[in-house]
């Protein structure tokens, strides 16, 4: 490991300490999974790492469709005929009758014992395990590697409002979860506009936008183009580049009637939606921009985000927007953001936004990515 | 087929039994075939051939929504929207300045939440817009029906009655204006009675029953498919008294709040709710804001608080995806035999089009286009 950094993928729990499905590399490369009922395993990771793109070297062997290592949840598979090559039925069929089942099992045990017991050549099962091995275990990679990936892949959009992308480090970067939270009318859809606005009309980007609350205005959202085109003629016919933002507006909304309660269910929905979200942003390299909403903390009544302290450990940077509480009262204390988590940032930079209501009248200026 | 077992609509202990056992995706169920799942997991075959009919019929309808069938979620792009929008009506509220800050008055599609102390007007306007949604198309309305359920009692039928003969009659003084044969036409069907006909009534007297009624109501929606309102007078009344569960409270807003931008999309219709309003303690100051909570506030899409000024009723738009924040004053009036049941006295009317003369009623809606 020459840069001396080992990045951990830790797979199926977005919490991010996990006591199962962990595959660490050591120093020589052996790759050990852990079986989810054995002694529990903490490796010394820094809390909130970052998912890892795992480039498998060996892409080629990999037969089965639904192998990816970032989807299958460990090694919880039944060894199946096909699985890989060299493993057919009679080898399965030997093997279940020594209680080895899945490939956790077969991969955790002794394979001169197994070979002894099964009547089954030790070079095949060696070369079985490899083949497993590298199906359904992670690859750890070096540190330089890492960020040169992430220097080719990740691109830096523009959020279309100067002081939000001073607050978010130059815009919203792709491969990363954005939560944007407020009370209502703070502000979130219009930023959700403002950002497709300008990720579609000066990056020439598609953008796709789920919005579960019907507050998506396409007048609105052309106000705002035509703002933004200072020139008319420049609305010439241009080929829209590739997927590169997705905003979902509210995630919220849809969630919170499922949680709380006798309902069992709803903690593992938010957590399967979470963990669709991340594979998202991180393998087809989209920046994902949720919005939540806020609830009122009832011992100190400061306002925090929605759905729990599960959900605060999904989105990587977390904006917090505020208005006016009583709009008709004193004074215009226009709406301001906070960052209340964020990878890049120091928390709690607060910035004024404007949001801009009469903007058709106004010329807002193309920024410059700083 | 790549589905995951985790969100497959299965019983979740039958569930955890199939995690454990280590399968993954929908397609390995279906290959493994029900004897061999109920020797894996240890279930009956009747069980495991119903848990793989679910699986089946799961993936059937996943196929069909991607091969272009309407599913519930609706796909479009934001030009497809623009145009619709563009051509939507609005229903229009009788108040100039009250339209002008909602953009052209309470818009179709959309959530729309009027929140105020008790006696600022918020059941007046509701029967006002139960009897507007109905001004026919040539007169610049929607021609739609109304619901209104009413969950305070506050729906008094002969003041919606004068609200619809003030209307009538001014459809009448427009007809009589311009002597079109479209106006003549509509102004048959256009009457008191017609007006009154055409707004359903349902009573509730507790969250149940209200519950009930949204959840039903796309049933109804879908044999009434002339509805374009949909009016819920005190939304906040049985959620408020006697509710020892304030989790559940929201449990139940929240879902309520989506079963109606579901109607509002679905129906194409406008979803007009009243709610009153609570005291919070700031720091040193308490204030009067909207009741149910903070995520109650996220369920509609347009918000106007209803306030007083010393002796003035002043509304103000809170909360709008598309128009900016502002303030106006208005009155409530009486009816009179040639005024409007509602109008705004205190601002101007916005600059007219073209040199067409005023009907007699002074003041008079900018979407009545013949002034």
């Amino acid at each position: 490991m020459a840069a001396g950094v080992v990045w951990v993928a830790l797979k199926g729990h977005p919490l991010g300490v996990t006591r199962h499905h962990c595959s660490v590399g050591g120093p020589m490369g052996m790759l050990r999974a852990v079986c989810p009922h054995g002694p529990p395993w903490y490796p010394r990771v820094r809390y909130g790492t970052p998912w890892v793109p795992i480039p498998s070297p060996h892409r080629s062997l990999r037969f089965h469709p639904r192998s990816a290592p970032s989807h299958s949840a460990g090694a919880m598979v039944v060894l199946r005929a096909g699985l890989c090559p060299g493993l057919t039925e009679e080898m399965i069929q030997l093997l279940r009758a020594n209680n080895i089942r899945t490939v956790v099992d077969f991969v955790s045990s002794d394979l001169e014992d197994v070979a002894q017991s099964c009547s089954l050549s030790y070079k095949a099962l060696v070369a079985v395990r490899r083949v497993l091995l590298a199906q359904f275990s992670a690859f750890p990679t070096n540190g330089a590697d890492l960020y040169e990936e992430l220097k080719s892949s990740t691109a830096i959009l523009p959020t279309g409002n100067p002081s939000l992308d001073q607050l978010l480090d130059a815009g919203l970067y792709t491969g990363e979860v954005t939560e944007l939270a407020g009370a209502p009318g703070s502000g979130k859809t219009q930023v959700c506009l403002s950002i497709a606005a300008s990720v579609s009309l000066g990056l020439r980007q598609h953008v796709f936008f789920l919005d579960s609350t019907g507050g998506f205005t396409a007048s609105r959202l052309y106000q705002m183009l035509q703002a933004r085109v200072e020139d008319k003629e420049e609305q010439v016919e241009s080929s829209a580049g590739p997927l590169k933002a997705v905003l979902i507006d509210s995630v919220s909304a849809v969630l919170s009637p499922l949680l709380g309660g006798r309902q069992s269910e709803g903690l593992a929905i938010m957590m399967q939606l979470a963990r669709e979200l991340k594979t998202l942003a991180k393998e087809f390299s989209v920046a994902v921009v949720v919005t939540n909403q806020v609830t009122r903390d009832s011992s100190t009544g400061a306002l925090k985000s929605a759905l729990g302290r599960s959900w605060s450990f999904v989105p990587s940077t977390r904006v917090l927007l505020q208005g006016r509480a009583v709009p008709w009262e004193d004074g215009a204390a226009p709406h301001t953001a906070c960052l209340a988590k964020s990878p890049r940032q120091p928390t709690g930079m607060q910035v004024q936004l404007d949001i801009g209501s009469d903007a058709v009248q106004e010329q807002r200026p193309v920024t410059p990515t700083p | 087929m790549q589905r995951d077992v985790g969100s497959l609509p299965l019983s979740p202990a039958l569930r955890a039994r199939l995690l454990a056992a280590g399968f993954q995706t929908a397609q390995e169920l279906l290959e493994t075939g029900p004897c061999g799942l109920s020797k894996e997991i240890g279930i009956s075959r009747e069980e495991a051939l119903e848990a793989l009919q679910v699986v089946r019929q799961e993936c059937a309808g996943d196929a069909a929504k991607t091969a272009g069938g309407s599913g519930s979620t609706r796909k479009c792009t934001a030009l497809e929207l623009l145009e619709e929008e563009q051509t939507q009506g609005f229903i229009i509220t009788f108040c100039s300045a009250l339209d002008n800050i909602l953009g052209g008055g309470v818009q179709l599609t959309k959530i729309t939440e009027i929140c105020g102390a008790p006696g600022v007007g918020k059941t007046q306007l509701c029967m006002q817009l139960a009897v507007d949604v109905q001004i026919p198309e040539c007169f610049g309305g929607v021609a739609g029906e109304a619901v209104f359920i009413d969950t305070e009692g506050s729906f008094m039928v002969d003041r919606a009655a004068d609200i619809a003969t003030a209307c009538v009659r001014h459809c009448q003084l427009i007809a009589e204006a311009h002597q079109e044969e479209d106006h003549l036409q509509a102004l048959e069907t256009f009457s008191l009675e017609s007006i009154l006909s055409h707004i359903y009534y349902f009573r509730c007297r507790d969250y149940i029953e209200l519950l009930a009624q949204v959840y039903l109501l796309p049933d109804f929606l879908s044999e009434h498919s002339k509805v374009r309102l949909v009016v819920i007078d005190g939304i906040a009344f049985p959620f408020r008294h006697d509710f020892e569960d304030l989790s559940l409270r929201t449990r139940l807003l929240n879902g309520l709040a989506q079963q109606l931008i579901i109607i509002a999309n679905d129906h194409k219709s406008a979803v007009v709710l009243t709610n009153q309003m609570t005291t919070r303690f700031g720091q040193n100051q308490s204030m009067l804001v909207p009741a149910l909570g903070e995520s109650w506030g996220h369920a509609a899409t347009v918000r106007l608080i209803f306030h007083w000024d010393n002796t003035q009723r002043l509304a103000t738009l809170y909360k709008s995806p598309s128009q900016k924040e502002s303030t106006i004053p208005y009155n409530i009036t009486d009816k009179g035999d040639q005024n409007h049941s509602w109008y705004s006295r205190d601002l101007q009317i916005p600059a007219l089009t073209s040199g067409l003369p005023r009907c007699a009623a002074s003041t008079c809606h900018p979407k009545c286009r013949r002034y």
